[in-house]
């Protein structure tokens, strides 16, 4: 149905996409993700042409549109599009907002366009708001009214860019279910999201895109899962994970506190429990396990589970083995000795990456 | 007794003497009538601040006389009176003949004896192809009529004799009009020589003149305008006459003027002392009727208005479909017409409004002499300037999104312009419309500079007739103040009306049936 070759676009001072190949078929529902800055938006926008790529080719419907040749407005009415930033018309009504373009591009009658308004508010549960004007609405209201005004064009493809990340948290839900109801439908839909649960159970393929292109394509499955890249793996971890590879006795932690301290105050963590950590941290590695091996090999993992509020941190070595329980350290035993605390530790026999210990200390956060 | 006489008659024939071989001024004069401030000479003015006329150069006789004193220019002559009764200034000069005018309708005004100097006057002949001859012909006319003494005559009948309840063209000349038309540039609010009188120009300047071109077969076409624009409009080839300049060298260089068509003395007037009689409710009512019902004025007050609206109306018009148009064509960044335009509205907004007006009419369309035109044209530039910079902010104050959810439901540039962006923008810019309404109707007060015949150009006339500020000045005030009310009213009732937000509710939906 749409196929991009070679798509490039430059900017002045950066170039988001530098060739991106990829053939959208009928029916996909394909979840973008990625770093902000790998040109996900730009990708979606140079697909209906509101970016004029720098070079290479879009096709739709077996029609290149971006030779200058093609009537845009024509293949615009065939893909819908939602933007983060809603873009209803300010000066209409609801129902305007979703009946006008009806009447001026299809040419339909007022009565049929309002017939098919009406159908769509309902479906997005907004009958009620026919004649209230956009900026007497939530912004998740708002998102509804875009989607039932990009509906009513029925178009071939629907392209979501962003659309929950201007909202309030709780207004996510709602938008997110009503695009899942179209996903039902088995329309043909692009959506360029940072909500990975979402873009998970949403669609039938997911583009990871970075360094210019789409950089690993899959399952959902597959790339939420068992993602084969380096950098898609990274991306999928991070969310909510730090992790080290410490491999020499001369290793730095200075940028791993940084980093701890800047991850801790991204996710709200009291600054009680990241220093715990930090000791923790510090009196089994550089006071202990350094001692007991001339060339580590530790692979440090700093999770944190905002559901459970569950800050760990988890370490696999090989070597020699070393029980935290052991230290001499009088704080580090009274963190242990903590009821908020629990301690995991434990020797592994046949490790597949050959680590044979591991040690995972929880703390938790006293009710 | 007898000794007595020879001692006087010795002592006047002594003073005879003395006043012919060093010529003492004063002796000379009639007695000086005592001021209210009690300045009797020209030494008393040093360190005074003093009245003249804009253009009329007077004050180059008196200047190298006088120590600290503090010029005030006036543009019209009878402005100086208010001035001179409010104490504003203590002294105005004036030419003898003004003096004469004025007293008739301010019998308070003294002048001082002793004269500054002798002005002459002549004709400034315009800079155009018929320049040669129609100098050749006035200066041929002046000296007949000094030799065989009609000069004379005209002036005794309107300057000595003058009377302004009397005083007219009793017949006007047939011409013949087969040498074509001649235009004349001409004050028009200053008695006796040019003022409006019963809807037609009248005065010695105007009979003057009107006897020379029956005498060489010319149609007349006198133009009133600010006393100061009418020489640099005659010298730019505008008009082919200008009457009562002031003759003085540098003058004389720069541009042909005849031989004097008159001379008199210059004096300085001073507030006398009279005794305060009138009551309060007789000068308003004598005011009134001096200023609209006195030879139908409010006629000149209608006739104003309508120039007034026409320019500012055709301006409005004008100025917002040459701004639109002008918008248009820039909206999509064209670097060319952007820069032009930038440039261009850069320069009409740097210059006074008045100083722009002048260089249309005098420099650009020097020989059209559709002034008003010339007006619609230029506020129309001013206007359409503003209403490009309105549509600009206005545009850039609606949300990007906005065209860019157009653009991706598939309108047309056009469609997205006129149906999305422009009803959302004419809210933002409409306030500031309203407001350079209003600043365009105060505007166009100034084209009385280029002899467009306005409301304030009008108020001026009149108020040189009646010799009073008060009633013209006020009456104008309001009138403009009116139609500002009426242009406002307008545009407000045109901005609710195309705000979609107020639309009634009923109106959004009209015609169509309800669904189940």
């Amino acid at each position: 149905m749409i196929e991009i070759r070679h798509l490039r676009k430059e900017y002045e001072d950066t170039t988001p996409l530098k060739d991106v190949n990829a053939v959208i078929n009928s029916g996909d529902i394909i979840a973008v993700i990625g770093p902000s800055g790998t040109g996900k938006s730009t990708l979606l926008r140079c697909i209906n042409m509101l970016e004029t790529p720098t070079s290479g080719q879009i096709i739709v419907d077996g029609q290149i549109i971006n030779d200058g040749k093609c009537d845009l407005n024509e293949v615009r009415k065939k893909m819908g599009m939602v933007f983060q930033s809603f873009n209803l018309f300010g000066h209409l009504t609801v129902i305007e907002n979703i009946m006008n373009p009806q009447i001026t591009l299809l040419g339909r009658s007022r009565q049929e366009a309002y017939e098919k308004a009406m159908d769509l508010l309902s479906k997005v549960g907004l009958s009620s708001k026919a004649l209230a004007y956009p900026d007497e609405l939530s912004g998740g209201q708002q998102q509804r009214i875009a989607i039932a005004r990009t509906l009513a064009m029925d178009p071939e493809i629907i392209l979501f860019d962003e659309p929950t990340s201007a909202l309030d948290p709780s207004m996510i839900g709602e938008v997110q279910s009503i695009i899942r109801m179209i996903a039902k439908t088995g329309r043909t839909m692009m959506i360029v999201t940072h909500e990975m649960d979402f873009a998970k159970k949403i669609s039938n393929r997911v583009w990871y895109m970075d360094e210019g292109g789409i950089y690993e394509e899959g399952t959902p499955k597959q790339i939420f899962e068992n993602p084969r890249q380096y950098n898609t793996r990274k991306f999928i971890q991070r969310l909510s994970t730090l992790s080290y590879r410490i491999e020499s006795d001369e290793f730095d932690f200075e940028p791993v506190i940084d980093e701890l301290q800047a991850y801790a105050e991204k996710l709200l963590i009291e600054n009680e429990r990241t220093s715990k950590l930090q000791l923790a941290l510090e009196e089994i590695c550089v006071n202990n396990l350094f001692e007991l091996n001339r060339e580590p090999n530790i692979y440090a993992q700093i999770d944190y589970s905002e559901k459970s509020d569950v800050l760990s941190l988890e370490l696999k070595y090989s070597g020699e083995h070393f029980d935290p329980r052991d230290s001499d350290n009088e704080l580090f035993n009274n963190i242990l000795a903590e009821p908020t605390t629990e301690l995991v530790d434990e020797e592994i026999i046949n490790s597949p990456k050959w680590y044979n210990n591991h040690t995972k200390i929880s703390f938790k956060w006293e009710d | 007794m007898k000794k007595n006489i020879a001692k006087v008659s010795s002592l006047l024939l002594a003073a005879l003497l003395l006043l012919t071989n060093l010529a003492m001024p004063a002796a000379v004069f009639a007695e000086q009538a005592p001021t209210k401030n009690g300045i009797t000479s020209i030494e008393e003015l040093n360190g005074k601040d003093l009245g003249v006329q804009t253009g009329v150069l007077y004050e180059d006789h008196i200047k190298d006389d006088l120590e600290g004193e503090t010029w005030y220019y006036y543009k019209m002559p009878n402005d100086m009176i208010p001035a001179l009764e409010s104490n504003k200034i203590a002294a105005y000069l004036i030419e003898e003949v003004g003096f004469y005018a004025q007293r008739f309708e301010h019998p308070e005004l003294v002048r001082l004896e002793e004269p500054v100097g002798v002005s002459d006057f002549a004709v400034i002949v315009g800079n155009n192809d018929k320049q040669d001859r129609l100098f050749a012909e006035l200066q041929e006319f002046i000296a007949e009529g000094r030799s065989n003494g009609w000069l004379d005559q005209l002036y005794d009948y309107w300057v000595i004799n003058w009377n302004p309840n009397t005083c007219k063209i009793e017949t006007v000349p047939e011409t013949t009009g087969e040498n074509g038309t001649v235009s004349i540039a001409i004050e028009g609010g200053y008695e006796p020589f040019s003022f409006e009188s019963n809807g037609e120009f009248s005065g010695y300047d105007v009979e003057f003149m009107m006897n020379f071109c029956a005498a060489y077969g010319y149609n007349w076409e006198f133009h009133a305008m600010e006393f100061d624009s009418i020489a640099p409009a005659v010298i730019a080839g505008k008009y082919d006459f200008g009457m009562n300049i002031v003759v003085d060298e540098e003058r004389a260089e720069a541009s042909v003027l005849t031989d004097p068509y008159y001379s008199c003395d210059i004096v300085f007037v001073l507030e006398g002392v009279t005794e305060n009689g009138v009551h309060f409710m007789d000068g308003i009512k004598d005011s009134f009727y001096k200023t609209f019902v006195k030879e139908d004025r409010w006629k000149l007050f209608a006739q104003g208005i309508g120039t007034t609206l026409l320019i500012t109306l055709c301006s409005i018009a004008f100025g917002t479909l040459f701004g639109f148009a002008v918008y248009m064509l820039c909206r999509h960044g064209n670097p060319l017409a952007n820069k032009v335009m930038n440039v261009f509205d850069g320069f009409i907004h740097g210059i006074p409004t008045v100083v722009f007006l002048m260089i249309l009419s005098f420099v650009i369309f020097a020989n059209s002499s559709h002034i008003t035109a010339i007006s619609i044209l230029g506020f129309t530039l001013i206007f359409g300037c503003s209403m490009f910079d309105m549509l600009k902010v206005g545009n850039n104050a609606v949300h990007r999104g906005q065209a860019e959810a157009a653009k991706a439901l598939g309108y047309s540039d056009t469609q997205s312009f006129f149906k999305i962006l422009l009803p959302q923008a004419a809210q933002h810019f409409l306030p500031i419309y309203k407001n350079d309404v209003i600043s365009l109707i105060k505007e166009t007060s100034v084209v009385g500079y280029i002899a467009v015949m306005d409301l304030t150009k009008m108020g001026d006339l009149v108020r040189s007739r009646t010799y009073q500020a008060f009633f013209s000045l006020i009456a104008v005030a309001i009138i403009y103040f009116i139609l500002e009310w009426i242009l406002i009213s307008i545009v407000t009732r045109v901005q609710i009306s195309i705000d979609p937000k107020r639309r009634a509710k009923s109106k959004i939906l009209e015609g169509i049936r309800e669904v189940e």
